[in-house]
């Protein structure tokens, strides 16, 4: 016990010193508070209410969504909103709801947590529920393939048992199979006829129960939809929390008989309305009062931020690279969103360029066909990878005269048009938020120079 | 016209690997891709597949595909003695060994498949430990491949019929420059890639082998980007 109140005191010693010193967001005296105690996050005193939220992609827009109602209503609450979704990021996420005698003084503590490690810290957290957005084709190189990640949650839940409660996908044939001994709310969406295009490669192939074939009455995006296997009945769990009118382009949807606004025009991010609303009808709160709070939400500037000049919308818009669904959703997105247009693609991982492990196989996943679409009118690829992206966009079938493919990053702004479009989309590997907005405002600059 | 076989497409959807058999589809309108689902009787057991693909597979589906395979071990075995070319990439080479063991992630036991025991190798799996990711550089026949494997197993086992001699990376296991199996015209990699992306010479290669003109789609490309990628693996790795 005395090494537990060393560790904290120390990691609320250094959480000061990194405030003084303009870094509140750190995870280091989380770091140094495991260190010095391994088993601090079981010791910590939680919150009376503990919500984790994982998977695959919308985790960060669900969590932000989730933490800004609840403080909208007056609570106290932690959250982990700097991207540390690992044991040091919990750990500081729940030494800030605490005071130095570990009496814990928030009311909610709400952990953004990545999927793979999750049966690792989440038994000595014992969160009351964990809310899986979906489970979806994402980076090789860590999380491998959706089986292994549904393995992983699938243990979280086994080891938690029925103390925690799970907040399900139903839509979503992989995720839906989750804690199915356990104690379950499920959301679903009804058809939204978005008419997905096809993706050259499944995230769910066959079906998880059977090996038989998955049909689809409709999707909404990816492996996302109503579904059945044609050879054992496996379908979409009964929803408890329903979409069945979702109007994407004036952004509102009827869940459960109310209405609620949505966030932005896109499926995904209806799904992450969904996916809360479901959330905070669980935790009882009324109908009217999320939707009011909804209606000031939008998509966080730090996954889509624009300027205009001269006419054109520059936008910086968040892809994730090495992530095959969120990058073919995006790239689906800008062959749908009709305006005439740029794009520019920044998508490889910092990391990479001085790392030897980074890697072709996602470029043969994503949807690089997509970007194929009369209404895109150049793509102008940068960087030390610029020759793997060429080689893909060119099998895709984009025409050579639409593709500017340049090793310098510096040399993106000069190639990108300043007539015969509306709108210069930057896409964005997500760790590299600033490094895009400055491109974004170097093709800015570079329009205004007249160059 | 030439079968290429693609082995249980629904079980190796994963890494992008399948692309390998859409590239080998552009090179040529003699190349008929044939796919064989769970259940059929594949084509090398009737003795039409020119060439046979196996791509890599979640480790669930390796079991499965033991499990499918098995009554076709003798066939298969044939085939390889026959010289009909098969390329298996990622964990799917795992499958022709003695045994498939190691850890699994949501269970404490330890586990043992039996393998095809078509070669003589076992591999082991370290499900929950981090991921393995790396390159390599290595020759093949005067050939510089390259390669990208991303694994929670390795292979251990004597490897005298090797495919690649690593010279900068690490083979079927962190002990070896040793890296997957070549026999005949059977040859097994753990590289992902997707390998004939890598690898524009060895799909050239594949294709004269074949019997088949070896112009490859896009060669300026992918051979620019080949190149590009070997120096910048010369001097990182």
């Amino acid at each position: 016990m005395i090494r537990f109140y060393i560790a904290l005191w120390a990691a609320k010693l250094f959480q000061v010193f990194y405030n003084l010193k303009g870094f509140p967001k750190t995870d280091r005296p989380g770091l140094l508070a495991c260190k010095i105690c391994p088993d601090f996050l079981e010791r910590i005193a939680k919150p009376k209410l503990v919500i984790t939220v994982t998977g695959t992609d919308g985790k960060t827009t669900s969590s932000t969504l989730l933490n800004n109602f609840l403080r909208s209503q007056g609570l106290q609450t932690s959250f982990n909103d700097w991207g540390a979704n690992m044991m040091a990021g919990y750990a500081v996420n729940l030494m800030r709801g605490v005071n130095i005698f570990n009496h814990s003084r928030i009311d909610a503590s709400i952990l953004e947590a990545d999927e793979l490690s999750l049966d690792t810290y989440m038994p000595r957290i014992k969160p009351d529920y964990i809310f899986v957005t979906n489970i979806c084709k994402d980076s090789l190189r860590r999380n491998g393939h959706p089986e292994n990640i549904f393995n992983h949650i699938e243990h979280t839940f086994r080891l938690l048992g029925e103390r925690t409660k799970g907040v399900i996908n139903a839509s979503d044939p992989i995720s839906c199979e989750l804690n199915r001994d356990g104690r379950n709310v499920y959301f679903a969406m009804g058809d939204t006829k978005t008419d997905p295009f096809p993706n050259i490669s499944k995230d769910i192939a066959i079906c998880p129960r059977c090996g038989g074939k998955i049909i689809y009455d409709y999707r909404h995006y990816r492996h996302i939809g109503k579904f059945h296997c044609e050879s054992c009945g496996f379908r979409n769990p009964e929803a408890d929390v329903y979409a069945d009118a979702v109007d994407l382009k004036n952004r509102k949807m009827t869940v459960n008989g109310h209405e609620y606004p949505l966030i932005s025009d896109t499926v995904f991010n209806a799904f992450n309305v969904l996916s809360i609303v479901a959330m905070l009808t669980e935790l009882g709160y009324r109908d009217d009062t999320i939707a009011e709070f909804l209606g000031g939400q939008r998509v966080t500037n730090i996954r889509e931020d624009s300027v205009e000049y001269n006419g054109i919308e520059y936008i910086a818009f968040a892809a994730k690279s090495q992530n095959v669904s969120a990058a073919s959703v995006v790239f689906e997105y800008m062959a749908k969103e009709p305006s005439d247009k740029d794009v520019v693609l920044l998508m490889d991982e910092v990391q990479d360029k001085n790392h030897p492990t980074e890697t072709l196989t996602w470029l043969y996943e994503t949807d690089y066909e997509f970007l194929n679409s009369p209404n895109i009118r150049k793509i102008i690829v940068g960087g030390h990878m610029y020759l793997n992206h060429k080689l893909r966009m060119l099998l895709a079938g984009i025409p050579r005269e639409k593709i500017a493919a340049v090793e310098d990053e510096a040399d993106i702004p000069q190639n990108v048009d300043r007539e015969g479009i509306t709108k210069v989309y930057v896409l964005f590997e997500t760790d590299c938020v600033t490094k895009a907005k400055n491109m974004r405002d170097a093709i800015v600059r570079y329009a205004k120079e007249g160059k | 016209m030439k079968n290429v076989e693609f082995i249980f497409p629904e079980y190796t959807n994963i890494y992008g690997e399948s692309y390998n058999m859409e590239y080998l589809r552009r090179c040529s309108p003699e190349i008929s891709i044939v796919e064989t689902h769970p259940g059929d009787v594949p084509l090398f057991a009737r003795g039409e597949a020119d060439m046979v693909y196996m791509g890599c597979m979640t480790e669930e589906k390796q079991e499965k595909a033991i499990e499918l395979l098995i009554p076709y071990r003798d066939q298969l075995i044939d085939a390889i003695q026959k010289g009909v070319i098969f390329l298996v990439t990622g964990n799917a080479l795992e499958i022709f060994g003695t045994s498939i063991e190691g850890d699994e992630v949501m269970s404490d036991e330890k586990i043992h498949i039996r393998g095809l025991s078509i070669f003589d190798y076992k591999s082991v799996r370290h499900m929950k430990d981090m991921r393995h990711n790396s390159q390599y550089i290595g020759n093949f026949d005067g050939m510089i491949l390259l390669g990208h494997r991303s694994q929670y197993s390795f292979c251990y086992g004597d490897f005298d019929n090797y495919f690649i001699d690593i010279f900068k990376g690490i083979g079927m296991n962190p002990d070896t420059k040793r890296e997957g199996v070549h026999v005949r015209n059977f040859f097994a990699t753990y590289s992902l890639g997707p390998c004939f992306i890598m690898n524009p010479h060895f799909l050239k290669y594949i294709l004269r082998l074949l019997g088949l003109d070896d112009d490859i789609p896009f060669e300026k490309e992918a051979m620019e980007a080949y190149e590009y990628r070997l120096n910048e693996l010369r001097r990182t790795l």
